[in-house]
């Protein structure tokens, strides 16, 4: 009986000293997440998970994206900051925290990221003008490859001289255009290349007979004419925001129509026809950020 | 060139001048003017200038003789607020510049009636021979009120001289200057009792000049001109005086291939008609005719490329009134009617304008230092809205050597034959199409019937209505100064433009290039201060300066650049960036601050007499380069800031022979035109012209 004694006192005091090491780590009641935003960014980007009776020491938190281990940036009881890790895929989002493991309910999206690049000195010849009639191959190009394309399908812009093409729309009737199979589009805007973040609620015009959705001439698309110095210049401002061919988004500053992109051009000896341009290209579908 | 330069040299030309000085009493002065000097432009009937409640300059004979300058453009550069700035084009003409108020927007008259005759808004002022000029009056500021159209920057008269002598008598001069430029003008006059005649003929003939030696063919092609005016004036009896005058100018460019030839001919009647001492009548019936005939043919296949004619004819009948009742209180009304009628290979067909106005003014002085002139004119036009011009101005004497002078009054401009007839499709430079307001439904319509119209850009609605005139208020408040010796005058002036006629595209064509039509769309202003200073600090030697401060800048553009809308490229990485309205440099061709600065020196004992004007113009822009419709900091097109120094010198021998050298731009500035290509020179200024006149007294 006494040695009984001993023993449950034995068992009650180890009982309170591990109840009391359990309220070291907090309370062990059971973490709940309501809310994860965004569920889609790329790497490096910060989300925040909300919720309540999370741990609020950083170190007991284990978030994972698709088994990848997240940095946590900081925790108080109802929201957890933490940054998308490199090497992180898409799939489950894991929280580990309290002895208990949630998975959020839908997958988390780890987006590519977005594309900026210059491309230069792209080539796009035509035969005539001046009043004779223009023909010639357009130069395609492909965001996605970030390069030009002999594709008849996976183009999405296309050059020759100062006309721009997109594979939207119909045939404009031009000589020698290429045929048109995709659903992208323009949309004009005016800004700062870096102002415009995003392609959302934006209305993507496409080439239709007669026209281009970038209107040709000086002063109406994207380019000026200067008749007193005989050359041609982007218009300032002017951005070009892109749907691809396979309904992506992209941005476009043109930086010059002559070869190697002279801050002053030379009509008489800098070759035009000449494409330098900046663009940033979102490959994740249906994103439309653009910064 | 640098004005330091200028200054040392000006110093070291007043020391060798003025070392001959003797206490002589000087009768009249280059610019201090004498209490007779009258003008007449300011109101329509003779004012003594020191009177006149609005911001006036008289250039005397006195000052044209000693400058030994033969042509409107050469003397009005090296005024006060008057600028000449050369047109956007690389060896297009120059235009003259008042207040920050382009050429377009200033009436040029000779003896009260308007010349015709622009290419491209701009008058040749290089056209008008002054050497039987009397004067020539400036008024700055609107003045449609008394003139209708064009006068809204201001208003530029040539005053023939009259005949004075009963005898004989007349005068021979030839000049020759650089760029084998011979001027020979001859003028013959005489009067007798009740009638009078002058003569002037004058013979100018160049090699021309060359801005762009890189480039084949010259700038200014080799020409020769005549100008011929007869005058006869008549008084019947002391009631009625007749004046009759008739002007020809033929000009003809020596072009490589193809032809330019202008013509100007002016006929001009007027009929004074005193009815009483208090009350009299002009009737006034003048005619001109401007032709132009320029082709261009392509030297190897002898193929017609361009022809350009240009016919305008206007006819005027005015009949003016004046009533002088009680003492300074003179009431003018006057009338006339328009014809106009112009063809030119460009329209569709031959135009005609209408229009008739009416004007009044009353003058008068409520307090014997207060004079109040108030004025209005209303034109009526066949093509155009009708406009109501009204003006008021007054001066107030604080003290008899300081008053104070205001003004307020509106002014506008016709729409112009090009803005509302031209049909005009260049086939050369690659098929783009303009089409004035008349004929721009037609003419779309015709492209569309053509299937030559990409897409019409503006509401077909919009085609077809009507411009309205450009019109301007402009304000003046001056300050005038004058004791002794000096004479001063401050001037803070403002002009509010809307309705500027501006160029927009209506449709894009199927070949890529646009179709342009005309629309009133843009508001300017131009703001500032002249500064005019005359002092005569020993007789026979005239001193005088000019300030002109200007801002001048488009209010939408302005409002855009607030609004953060208004973008250019960064020249380094060629990127769109945000403009601030710190890069905003205003209108094109505007410099900040213009200077002038003017000795003339007589030395009586040597029959001899020396001047030294100088002209100073601060940095301006030319163009805007970067396609963004500004001139912003980002534009390489500016040209900085430069002085042209102008000499004569001249010496009278047995009384009636006088010669006379000298040069402009003495320091053989050329600068070099920021337009220009790369590789390429292209110049400001054809540089130093040194020329020598000889003048002979009969």
């Amino acid at each position: 009986m006494k040695t009984t004694l001993k023993l449950f006192s034995l068992l009650f005091i180890f009982t309170a000293f591990v109840s009391c090491s359990d309220d070291d780590g907090d309370s062990a009641s059971e973490f709940v997440i309501t809310e994860v935003s965004p569920t889609s960014a790329t790497v490096g980007a910060e989300i925040v998970i909300t919720g309540t009776d999370f741990p609020t020491d950083t170190s007991d938190i284990s978030l994972t994206f698709n088994g990848v281990e997240a940095t946590i940036v900081s925790a108080t009881s109802t929201q957890i900051v933490a940054t998308i890790p490199s090497g992180a895929t898409t799939g489950e989002l894991v929280l580990v925290a309290n002895g208990y493991t949630k998975s959020y309910p839908t997958d988390f999206t780890v987006l590519s990221d977005l594309i900026s690049e210059t491309v230069s000195n792209l080539e796009a010849p035509q035969t005539g003008g001046q009043g004779e009639a223009v023909g010639g191959p357009f130069t395609k190009f492909s965001f996605e490859s970030g390069a030009v394309t002999d594709s008849d399908t996976d183009w999405d812009i296309a050059f020759r001289g100062t006309t721009i093409a997109v594979n939207g729309g119909t045939a404009t009737g031009t000589e020698d255009e290429p045929v048109r199979n995709g659903d992208a589009g323009v949309s004009i805007e005016s800004g700062v290349f870096s102002d415009i973040t995003s392609a959302e609620g934006l209305t993507f015009a496409q080439d239709s007979e007669g026209a281009f959705a970038i209107a040709t001439g000086s002063d109406n698309g994207w380019y000026n004419y200067n008749s007193a110095t005989y050359t041609i210049t982007p218009i300032p401002g002017k951005i070009l925001v892109f749907r691809t061919h396979d309904g992506k988004y992209a941005k476009v500053e043109i930086i010059s129509y002559y070869r190697d992109a002279p801050a002053e051009p030379d009509p008489f000896t800098d070759e035009s026809r000449v494409y330098t341009f900046n663009y940033t290209y979102n490959p994740n579908e249906g994103d439309t950020a653009l910064e | 060139m640098n004005l330091n330069k200028v200054v040392l040299s000006f110093l070291f030309v007043c020391a060798t001048v003025g070392f001959a000085q003797k206490p002589e009493t000087n009768k009249d002065s280059v610019f201090v003017q004498n209490l007779d000097e009258v003008i007449v432009t300011a109101t329509r009937t003779i004012r003594q200038m020191s009177s006149l409640p609005l911001p006036v300059t008289l250039i005397n004979k006195k000052q044209l003789q000693q400058t030994g300058v033969t042509r409107l453009d050469q003397i009005l550069r090296e005024q006060t607020g008057v600028i000449l700035t050369p047109d956007a084009t690389t060896g297009g003409g120059e235009g003259v510049q008042m207040q920050g108020i382009a050429s377009d927007y200033i009436l040029v008259l000779i003896d009260g009636v308007p010349v015709v005759g622009r290419s491209s808004g701009n008058l040749d002022l290089s056209r008008f021979a002054i050497g039987n000029v009397k004067q020539i009056e400036v008024v700055r500021g609107p003045s449609s009120s008394l003139f209708g159209s064009e006068a809204l920057g201001g208003v530029i008269n040539i005053i023939t001289e009259k005949p004075t002598k009963e005898i004989f008598s007349g005068e021979v001069s030839h000049r020759t200057a650089t760029f084998n430029n011979q001027n020979t003008n001859i003028s013959l006059s005489q009067r007798a009792k009740n009638f009078g005649y002058s003569i002037f003929v004058d013979r100018l003939s160049t090699d021309g000049y060359d801005l762009t030696p890189d480039e084949e063919g010259q700038t200014v092609d080799p020409f020769f001109n005549y100008t011929f005016n007869g005058r006869v004036y008549y008084d019947l009896d002391d009631k009625w005086k007749f004046f009759a005058s008739g002007r020809y100018f033929f000009q003809e460019f020596d072009v490589a291939s193809g032809a330019s030839e202008e013509k100007d001919a002016n006929a001009q009647l007027k009929i004074d008609h005193k009815v009483s001492d208090k009350s009299n009548f002009q009737y006034e019936l003048y005619y001109t005719n401007y032709i132009t005939d320029e082709n261009s043919i392509d030297v190897d296949s002898g193929e017609l490329l361009l022809e350009n004619d240009f016919n305008q004819k206007l006819l005027r009948p005015e009949i003016r009134y004046n009533l002088t009742f009680k003492e300074n209180k003179t009431l003018t009304i006057g009338g006339g009617y328009n014809f106009e009628v112009l063809t030119r290979s460009l329209f569709s067909d031959k135009v005609t304008f209408d229009s008739q106005y009416l004007y009044a003014q009353y003058d008068f002085k409520p307090l014997e230092t207060l004079n109040v002139i108030v004025g209005a004119r209303f034109d009526h036009h066949s093509e155009y809205n009708s406009q109501l011009s009204p003006k008021i101005s007054a001066k107030y004497d604080i003290t008899p050597s300081f008053a104070i002078k205001g003004s307020v009054g509106s002014g506008f401009k016709a729409p112009d034959f090009r803005q509302l007839y031209l049909d005009f499709t260049n086939a050369v430079g690659g098929g783009y199409s303009v089409f004035g307001k008349e004929v721009e439904e037609e003419g779309i319509q015709r492209l569309q019937d053509n299937g030559e119209i990409a897409n019409l850009q503006v509401s077909p609605d919009e085609l077809g209505e009507r411009l309205d005139a450009e019109s301007s208020i402009g304000y003046n408040l001056g300050f005038v100064y004058k004791k002794g010796k000096l004479s001063s005058e401050l001037n803070f002036f403002r002009n509010d433009f809307k309705n500027l006629i501006d160029t927009r595209i209506l449709a894009s064509k199927t070949n890529g290039q646009n179709v342009f039509g005309y629309i009133n769309r843009e508001s300017v202003y131009t703001q500032g201060l002249e500064v005019d200073i005359k002092y005569m600090p020993f007789p026979n030697f005239d001193l005088s300066a000019g300030y002109q401060l200007l801002y001048a800048y488009d209010k939408d553009k302005e409002a855009d650049i607030e609004n953060g809308d208004v973008y250019a490229r960064d020249p380094e990485t060629l990127q769109t960036v945000s403009l601030s309205k710190s890069d905003y440099f205003g209108l094109e061709n505007r410099s900040r601050h213009t200077i002038n600065f003017k000795i003339f020196k007589e030395i009586p004992a040597w029959n001899a007499n020396a001047n030294l004007r100088v002209v100073y113009r601060s940095k301006f822009g030319m163009a805007d380069r970067n396609g963004n419709d500004i001139l912003d900091t980002f534009d390489n097109s500016f040209v900085d800031g430069y002085a042209l120094v102008n000499l004569t010198f001249a010496k009278t021998f047995y009384r009636n022979f006088q010669l006379q050298v000298g040069a402009t731009n003495l320091f053989d500035y050329k600068g070099s035109n920021p337009l220009a290509a790369s590789g390429t020179e292209v110049l400001i200024n054809p540089g130093r012209q040194l020329f020598t006149k000889l003048n002979i007294k009969f």
